[in-house]
């Protein structure tokens, strides 16, 4: 075209000669030049109605806004049927928002983008709730009737799985914590015996809690949810059968690796049993040790004694269990 | 239009996920009042109001089929919302305690935890200027539904039309606790039917 020559022409001409314009300098010479070559064309689409010297085509009057042939008792929800943007002229409400200029008002919702922009939630009024519910009513299940209790949930259902899933807005739909599953049992609705039940919180370790007597296995090794449960599940059955064997190594349990106390073989009844034995012989003579050993640990002050110094080492040192050793030790030693 | 179109939609979304029965309770006697019908089919019609041109986009509704999967049984469905914007999840909020309520569900704890705001400072100049910077946070409001005792079937349906009907720019975290019997394996442990087997291992 003519007038892009023009204008690439006068650039040379300026970069070539040295010369320094401004950028106002070169607009006025490129509008210079394109006005010289004075019509305009229209190519495309575009807007049609612009640039245009002559008569145009005569502008259609809007009608009047739907507000004002709303009856009071419409169908909304034929208004809103589903998600939409803010429509001013659909929604009759006198609704203003956006920061009053000037101590004024806020802007009136015609034209408003701040209204437009916020998502609004006016195909979801309690009517459309309803009528959407009352919709979707025939695919939902009813709880059984029986489970209404933790007890029986408890009794029957005892093993709780936990999963998540999330629901985001973004360039990917994976979420990596939605594969991780959490299992959560109460070892009391195992049938586990005694040393099954101690073998197993020793396999465990940290995952079961004393408290609320409860084993979380949480499991995220492998990619997908429904592999997580399974190991999940394998899990609990390794570790429910494993704790049933009883290893030829178990044999060599000692003191140190048991749970509770226990009184029997113990320092305590070593130390008791000299004692008493001591306090006997300045009175009597030889006898034979077995007998004594016995005699002595028949004795109701000595199980009192066995009692109160399991307690303690069980339960802690509280104000009671303190108070029961006492009692028995002033019994035992007749103070 | 006609709120017919979105209702079709959503639900034909739905029935196309199947909708479950519990068998397995039959077993429990506690639970014999609990009594799931036989395999029904139903014609299901919409209420349309009277609005003209329906017709043509009115299609045949689904039929309802029932399985004999048994329906999982959750203890618990947490939902917790997170936006900008707090008003948006007051509203959404209102609508998912709605829809729970119309369509039958117990409501546990509907709370707001804590917002979190993650603040920022960069430098308020592109050159130097050490001295003056600018300020940015982003707010994240929370609100957490609590369902509690929910079957498998409703839970999807619920999730389904509370997650169609999500806002833009709030996002959504579902924590379901599921609870299951003590499966079979579990029930005594294999070494008592087979004492041939080695018992402990060498």
């Amino acid at each position: 075209m003519s007038a892009s020559t023009m204008c690439t022409t006068a650039l040379s001409f300026t970069r070539t000669n040295g010369l320094c314009l401004g950028n106002y300098a070169l607009r006025l010479l490129n509008r210079t030049a394109t006005y010289s070559t004075a019509l305009s064309t229209n190519n495309g689409k575009g807007f049609p109605n612009r640039g245009i010297r002559g008569p145009r085509r005569p502008k259609r009057e809007s009608g009047a806004p739907r507000t004002e042939k709303m009856p009071e008792n419409q169908d909304w929800t034929a208004v809103y049927p589903s998600a939409a943007p803010f429509k001013p002229s659909a929604v009759p409400l006198p609704v203003r928002m956006g920061y009053p200029v000037n101590r004024g008002v806020p802007a009136e919702k015609k034209g408003n983008l701040e209204l437009m922009k916020i998502p609004n939630f006016l195909h979801l009024t309690p009517a459309a709730i309803q009528k959407h519910c009352d919709a979707l009513k025939p695919f939902c299940t009813e709880w059984p009737a029986g489970l209404d209790s933790d007890a029986a949930r408890e009794e029957h259902f005892p093993i709780q799985v936990e999963s998540k899933e999330f629901v985001s807005a973004g360039s990917s739909l994976r979420n990596p914590k939605t594969r991780v599953v959490t299992l959560r049992v109460k070892l009391s609705s195992l049938n586990l015996d005694e040393h099954a039940r101690k073998k197993m919180v020793k396999l465990v370790g940290d995952r079961y809690c004393e408290e609320t007597d409860t084993l979380t296995i949480v499991t995220e090794n492998c990619p997908l949810r429904q592999q997580n449960y399974d190991y999940a599940m394998y899990l609990l059955t390794v570790l429910y059968h494993e704790s049933w064997k009883t290893e030829v190594w178990e044999a060599e349990k000692t003191r140190a690796d048991m749970e509770e106390y226990h009184w029997d073989d113990s320092r305590s009844q070593k130390n008791v049993l000299d004692t008493l034995r001591r306090m006997r012989v300045t009175s009597e003579g030889e006898e034979d040790p077995g007998a004594v050993r016995e005699e002595l640990l028949g004795q109701p002050e000595v199980q009192e004694y066995r009692e109160s110094v399991t307690r303690l080492k069980n339960e802690g040192e509280t104000e009671e269990t303190m108070l029961q050793y006492r009692e028995a030790v002033k019994k035992l030693l007749n103070v | 239009m006609a709120a017919p179109i979105v209702i079709v939609r959503n639900v034909g979304a739905v029935a196309r996920t199947v909708v479950r029965t519990s068998r397995a309770l039959h077993k429990v006697d506690i639970c014999g009042m609990y009594d799931r019908q036989a395999i029904f089919s139903q014609s299901w019609r919409l209420q349309t109001p009277a609005t003209f041109h329906t017709a043509s986009v009115f299609r045949s509704a689904p039929a309802i089929t029932v399985i004999d999967e048994p329906d999982i049984l959750y203890q618990k469905v947490e939902v917790l919302v997170k936006g900008h914007d707090k008003t948006v999840l007051d509203s959404y909020e209102f609508f998912a305690t709605l829809a729970a309520k119309e369509l039958g569900i117990g409501l546990g704890k509907v709370y707001e935890p804590p917002k979190h705001i993650e603040k920022l400072t960069v430098l308020k100049s592109v050159h130097i200027f050490k001295k003056h910077r600018v300020q940015y946070e982003m707010r994240t409001h929370y609100r957490c539904i609590e369902l509690s005792r929910v079957t498998g079937s409703t839970v999807q349906v619920y999730l389904e039309y509370i997650q169609r009907n999500l806002p833009e720019g709030v996002a959504m975290e579902v924590t379901k606790t599921a609870i299951e019997k003590v499966p079979e394996h579990i029930q005594k442990p294999m070494w008592d039917d087979a004492p041939k087997e080695e018992q402990a291992s060498q």
